[in-house]
């Protein structure tokens, strides 16, 4: 207790720089990934990604983040085991942060794919388990979580091709593809608008004060939850109308007009992507920050119910700007660069079968891969049929990596955990 | 940090483009033999062997096309056909512009000049086998228009037309062939045997372009039907 009542400003501080840190290299990767097909489709400028990904991610991780913060400061560890010793979970959770980041930074220089979930369960679970003991960890959530790993992306794989196949019938394979589009494609924004509000106020506003009542108030957060989708779609209405269908461009190819509706509805899947990886990967470096400040204001206490105070957010939501604004705009070019096989009815139906998977697990508190359940969804796009060829061999190096991830996380953590407890002392 | 791993790398390149590239080429070698046909029946063996170089470096082309598609499809790649029916399609598409290259080095090396009662037909055969294998041409470019609809229906059908109007062709191809064999059957009492025998090959070698073009369209269906 002593400890941590001597050094509290020292240790909030190093809390938010490793948290800082953190959701910075969470903005260098992990974002432009997300974001990157709407803006290699064109529909959306770098600047207006920037500002997309400001406001969506934030809202995201205030209004549907809270469960997977949660999840990431106090699940996976057992909050019994650290009531004596309240000062070694303040050192675990900033070796934590500081050897996920730095191993995202190692990672991401070597051009490995990572991810920054894996990167910072396996530290978690690292120092809990090495530094304290095999009891800390809750080993049965982490197998909910490693679960979730799999289970994701086949999600948004079946979703993918669910969207896919009925876009398929009722839009690109008919005789007016682009009527067609026009018609149901605002349908399509509804029913993801619908969704993503639906489950943000059934579990996510939990963690909003003012706001919590909603989810026990089902009927008001239906009808939100409709008013959010129908907002959405009569934006959606808007963005149609002013495209025009191009005979000339048609004769080429045919389906040219059609893909340009779904490129410009790439501004919605883009805000929806955002949101989605707000609501989940933000927890990533706040969640931990969070721990690290609600014992340290506590005295030592660890109090399972106390309020995430805004700042913390605003760490978590400005590292991500930083890092999209410093690194991630690089990765977005050559992303945009190369993803034009994944043509914008192809990116229009992964992307929203991967936002909506993705809000799903915040709604459950499990910290899945943005990357990971977006490639799962582009997947299921190819076993439909719907692209020409996908380099199976990268799903192994993702796999690869995924279990390389977790003990090198692990491994740093455990490091950096007994550095701490040296410099601070036990 | 240069992230080279990211979700781009999970998308290979799409060999639709070049498989009718390829077909393209394999075509635009076939379409060059009709002036190397009229040329040799005119007995202008200058302007025809200008044409036989430009045949085999347009097989020549269609052979490095070939080499390089091949190159860029590795086994690990998911596609939305089966890789061995794609390599199929495009070994035949090959064998078109194979095929024309042979039968121009044969009539050119042999001075070969058609009787005057066959050389028409013999041309118009020509040109009825370079349109079975423009409409195998404009079946291929439809590819990306059926990956575009995941393959569907309504598109497939469209393709199944063009399919058909290959065989229809090609059908038109054997009538002529045979039609000239009669010919120059009633002919052969009176020209010399060997000249004969190299008639009834060059006869037989442009139709099998056609036969290509039609096998192409088939291969191509089965390659639809994953």
């Amino acid at each position: 207790m002593e400890i941590i009542i001597q050094n509290s400003d020292i240790l909030i501080m190093l809390g938010i720089g490793f948290g800082l840190f953190m959701a910075w290299g969470i903005g260098a990767n992990d974002v432009a990934n997300a974001m990157g097909t709407s803006v290699g489709s064109g529909a959306i400028t770098f600047r207006q990604a920037i500002i997309i990904a400001v406001i969506f991610e934030f809202a995201g991780a205030v209004l549907a983040g809270g469960e997977v913060t949660a999840t990431v400061r106090k699940g996976i560890l057992d909050a019994g085991a650290f009531t004596d010793s309240p000062h070694l979970l303040v050192y675990g959770m900033l070796a934590a942060l500081l050897a996920a980041a730095s191993w995202l930074f190692i990672a991401s220089s070597f051009g490995w794919p990572v991810s920054t979930t894996h990167s910072i369960v396996g530290a978690i679970v690292g120092f809990g388990a090495v530094g304290v003991g095999v009891d800390a960890v809750s080993w049965g959530k982490v197998y909910t979580i490693i679960a979730s790993w799999v289970v994701s992306p086949l999600l948004a794989g079946t979703l993918a091709i669910l969207i896919f196949k009925s876009l398929q019938n009722l839009v690109i394979d008919t005789d007016e593809p682009f009527n067609n589009a026009k018609k149901y494609l605002p349908f399509y924004v509804f029913i993801v608008g619908f969704v993503i509000a639906l489950v943000t106020m059934m579990k996510g506003l939990k963690h909003v004060e003012s706001l919590k009542h909603l989810g026990k108030d089902m009927p008001t957060s239906m009808l939100i939850a409709v008013l959010v989708g129908i907002v959405a779609s009569v934006i959606a209405v808007f963005i149609i109308r002013r495209i025009k269908e191009i005979p000339e461009d048609d004769e080429e190819f045919s389906y040219a007009s059609m893909e340009k509706l779904f490129g410009a509805l790439m501004v919605i899947t883009a805000c929806s992507m955002a949101f989605a990886h707000g609501s989940n990967d933000v927890a990533n470096a706040i969640g931990p920050l969070a721990a690290v400040y609600s014992i340290v204001e506590s005295g030592g206490e660890i109090v399972s119910k106390s309020a995430l105070p805004s700042w913390i957010l605003l760490v978590g939501g400005g590292g991500i700007v930083f890092g999209l604004a410093t690194f991630g705009f690089r990765v977005m070019k050559t992303i945009g660069k190369g993803i034009t096989e994944l043509t914008p009815s192809r990116g229009f139906s992964a992307e929203l079968a991967a936002a909506t998977t993705v809000v799903l697990a915040s709604y459950t508190g499990l910290p899945v891969s943005t990357t990971q359940v977006l490639v799962g969804a582009v997947l299921g796009v190819g076993i439909a049929r719907g692209l020409a060829s996908l380099n199976m061999r990268v799903i192994n190096r993702i796999f690869l990596s995924w279990i390389i991830t977790l003990p090198a996380g692990a491994l740093m953590s455990i490091l950096f955990f007994f550095a701490l407890k040296g410099i601070f002392g036990a | 940090m240069a992230r080279t791993d990211n979700i781009t790398s999970l998308f290979g390149k799409s060999p639709i483009a070049p498989l009718q590239k390829h077909m393209k080429q394999a075509h635009s070698c076939l379409k060059d033999f009709n002036a190397f046909a009229k040329a040799a029946n005119a007995q202008d063996w200058d302007k025809a062997d200008t044409i036989r170089i430009s045949i085999n470096k347009k097989e020549e082309k269609a052979d490095k096309l070939k080499k390089k598609l091949r190159m860029n499809l590795p086994s690990t790649f998911m596609m939305p056909f089966s890789r061995r029916d794609l390599l199929d399609v495009l070994l035949i598409q090959d064998s078109i512009a194979n095929i024309t290259k042979d039968l121009a080095g044969l009539m050119m090396t042999r001075h070969m000049v058609f009787p005057q009662e066959i050389a028409d037909d013999f041309i118009k055969l020509a040109g009825d086998c370079i349109k079975t294998s423009g409409a195998a041409v404009a079946a291929i470019n439809e590819l990306d228009a059926l990956l575009e609809t995941a393959f569907g229906s309504r598109e497939r059908k469209v393709v199944d037309k063009m399919i058909k109007e290959v065989n229809r062709l090609e059908h038109e191809t054997d009538d002529s062939q045979n039609d000239i064999r009669k010919k120059l059957f009633a002919l052969e009492s009176s020209l010399p045997p060997v000249d004969v025998m190299f008639y009834y090959r060059a006869i037989e070698w442009l139709g099998e372009t056609a036969d290509a073009a039609q096998k192409v369209g088939s291969r191509f269906e089965v390659m639809l039907t994953k």
